[in-house]
């Protein structure tokens, strides 16, 4: 951490602040400019809030050098994490497609949907129960009886189940039920729940809030990892900007980003930052070409009777086009599709 | 366009509105609600501007229904728009992979990045000889003796020529030497420079401004191509976000987007749209994933040393691993390298 002094702050101000540093077992090394000092704070310091300084009198600016996450960082842990889920890998040579629609709406429409995308080439299958909707009158899901149909089209296709959690209050009955937990981008900084699921064993896939920053994204999914729970799978699903053309903007430059600063496998969801389903294989391939680990889409069997999200929802048979298409793309940046296993 | 009327709109003032649309010789098509009444203006609305009928009493919003750009617009003009620029097109099954550093420095920095981008694959070279600098004191550009060394390289080298253009001023000079005018993000709304422009034959690269949205693009592209010159690129160069991580954020949606929209072809730019080289090649592969015509890439032989973008500038020998691993992309588009059909070999190509 580097501490700037205000110009002409007096020798107790200084002290003042080297006596913090080495309260904080830090080491500390000023430099006394013509105009200005800069105190150096060094050592493991992610876990000293930089606020401390800035509330010291004659402190100009506080600028951390260190990230301040830990256990997300490559810095950290260098290898790129790979973890196994049924039937696949992620985060290694194997670029997994979770597809399935926005909400279960019923049990006919969700086992349809399963066996659609299975046979397009999925190999998890997306469903949600519960729904954080924007408005209170819009429908909230089905709730256990959705969870159950989901359980269900496992049983059918094999594909592990991918649902979103949304209190803490769920997570025990969820747990019985579904193999990934999605957090939602509204709960991205909900830390409760990021603690909670912190102590389950239960891999999670970790979407990115509307308008988080890189960096908050990665202290987010500190909570979880310093928890116990080192199964996080980190997701682009577009950020809140002024561009109006699309619902959001695919932050793109995430991939590489996230891909060089963290160890977490890092999936895109393109069915979200687009949100218009002529956009959604575009996007897919490019999350690909960037670099991503694996793709997260909205697949309806009827999206224009969908109760939700069936603007960006992509029919069976595009989304078995997209696949193709990804499959092309993964082959080009020497990954490869997740092989295609005998449904059980 | 649908206006919609307020809910205690009087019947006065929606015969008005009726008046106004008529007197604009379009047809009108009224619709009473319940809570509303809706008066849709129905004709050629583009060159009308919304603001003639949000200030009329009594009208709460205005809708336009078809978009307010016509020549740039896919709906006018269904077909790619294919651009020939000197040994290559631009728009359809070549990818144009344009590079060069960020400015015109020396001429042995010019010709030495010139041979070295060709050699790696490069279809045309890129450097700024008028720079826009956030800052005034920094370095500004060489200006017409950068332009006779660009000149210089593109004579060696056969590669067309990318040069920013500042001002009007500089149109008249500028299209003696250049092949193709760069329109910066900063002047993406210079209405007299795309006027100026426009009334030139020479191509155009059209960059997103910073906070521009893509329809405000659009309309300037339309500055351009309503005084006659057909050849304009759009370039996707990073919009300005909230994310501090990297310098702009990509918007790899507007590649799709635009290429619905317009039938104009479609650039990106990772260089300025990451700010960092380490990202480059990665989005560079997206663009093309997603659909672009070509990139634009800063290239520079000394990147620690060079006089502006030295963060954002790749290695010529990076930048040769670019142009592989994106020509793999191309191929699986169904598309390939301009310049370098099929296999890319830099002996067939005869340069030296």
């Amino acid at each position: 951490m580097m501490i700037i002094m205000h110009p002409g702050a007096p020798r107790e101000q200084i002290d003042a602040v080297i006596a913090e540093i080495e309260k904080h077992k830090l080491s500390s090394h000023p430099i006394f400019g013509v105009e200005q000092t800069i105190i150096g704070a060094v050592g493991d310091g992610h876990y000293v809030a930089k606020e401390i300084f800035e509330a010291l009198p004659g402190v100009l600016s506080v600028q951390r050098i260190s990230q301040p996450y830990k256990l997300a960082s490559r810095q950290f842990h260098e290898q790129d994490s790979v973890f196994q889920l049924d039937g696949f890998t992620v985060g290694g040579t194997e670029v997994p497609i979770i597809a399935g629609p926005c909400s279960v709406e019923s049990r006919e429409q969700i086992l349809e949907i399963a066996q659609a995308v299975k046979e397009a080439g999925a190999n998890a299958l997306r469903g949600g129960v519960f729904k954080p909707r924007t408005s209170p009158y819009a429908f909230q899901g089905l709730g256990e009886e959705g969870l159950e149909y989901m359980a269900e089209a496992r049983e059918k296709t094999g594909l592990p189940i991918v649902v979103e959690v949304m209190a803490v209050s769920q997570i025990a009955m969820m747990e019985k039920y579904v193999d990934v937990f999605q957090l939602g981008a509204r709960n991205m900084q909900n830390f409760n729940l990021l603690r909670a699921i912190g102590e389950t064993r239960t891999p999670v896939l970790f979407k990115r809030g509307m308008s988080a920053t890189i960096e908050e994204m990665l202290m987010a999914s500190e909570y979880i990892i310093s928890g116990g729970n080192t199964r996080v799978m980190l997701c682009e699903r577009g950020i809140r900007t002024f561009e109006t053309a699309t619902r959001n903007t695919t932050d793109i430059n995430a991939i590489p980003v996230l891909k060089k600063l963290t160890h977490l496998p890092v999936i895109i969801d393109p069915s979200h930052s687009t949100g218009d389903s002529a956009y959604v294989s575009a996007i897919a391939k490019a999350g690909v070409a960037a670099g991503a680990d694996g793709v997260i889409v909205e697949v309806h069997n009827d999206p224009a009777h969908a109760i939700s999200d069936g603007k960006q929802s992509l029919t069976p048979e595009a989304f078995a086009r997209m696949v193709k298409q990804v499959k092309a793309v993964a082959e080009a940046v020497d990954r490869r599709l997740v092989p295609q296993h005998v449904t059980a | 366009m649908m206006i919609i009327m307020k809910a205690n709109a009087t019947p006065q003032e929606v015969e008005a509105v009726i008046a106004q649309i008529k007197s604009m010789g379009l047809a009108v098509h009224l619709s009473q609600g319940v809570e509303a009444t809706i008066i849709g203006a129905i004709g050629e609305t583009h060159s009308i501007p919304t603001e003639r009928f949000e200030g009329l009493d009594g009208v709460d919003i205005v809708q336009r229904i078809t978009q307010p750009y016509k020549l740039a617009s896919r709906q006018f003009h269904p077909d790619d728009s294919i651009i020939s620029l000197d040994g290559f097109n631009v728009g359809g099954n070549q990818i144009a992979v344009i590079a060069g550093p960020c400015s015109v420095e020396s001429r042995s920095q010019i010709i030495e990045t010139a041979i070295a981008v060709k050699e790696a694959g490069a279809s045309a070279l890129r450097g700024g000889v008028f720079k826009p600098r956030t800052s005034p004191y920094s370095f500004q550009g060489l200006g017409e003796e950068g332009l006779e060394l660009l000149a210089e390289a593109r004579e060696k080298t056969g590669l067309p020529i990318v040069v920013e253009i500042m001002s009007q001023v500089q149109v008249d000079v500028m299209v003696k030497y250049v092949d193709v005018l760069q329109v910066g993000a900063r002047n993406m709304q210079n209405f007299n420079l795309l006027r100026a422009i426009g009334e030139t034959r020479t191509a155009v690269l059209l960059k997103r401004g910073l906070s521009a949205t893509i329809e405000e693009l659009l309309m300037s592209a339309e500055y351009i191509l309503a005084g006659g010159n057909q050849r304009v690129m759009l370039c996707e160069r990073g919009i300005r976000t909230f994310e501090t991580s990297t310098r702009n954020t990509t918007d790899i949606n507007a590649i799709p987007v635009l290429k619905n929209l317009t039938h104009l072809p479609v650039i990106l730019d990772p260089s300025h749209s990451t700010g960092h080289a380490d990202y480059v090649a990665a989005i560079a592969r997206a663009g093309i994933a997603a659909g672009a015509d070509g990139l634009i890439i800063e290239v520079h032989p000394d990147p620690a040393k060079a006089v502006s973008d030295g963060k954002q500038s790749l290695k010529p020998e990076k930048f040769a691993e670019l142009v592989k691993q994106v020509g793999q992309i191309a191929q699986i588009m169904g598309r390939g390298l301009a310049s370098v059909q099929g296999e890319y070999s830099p002996l067939k190509q005869g340069w030296a």
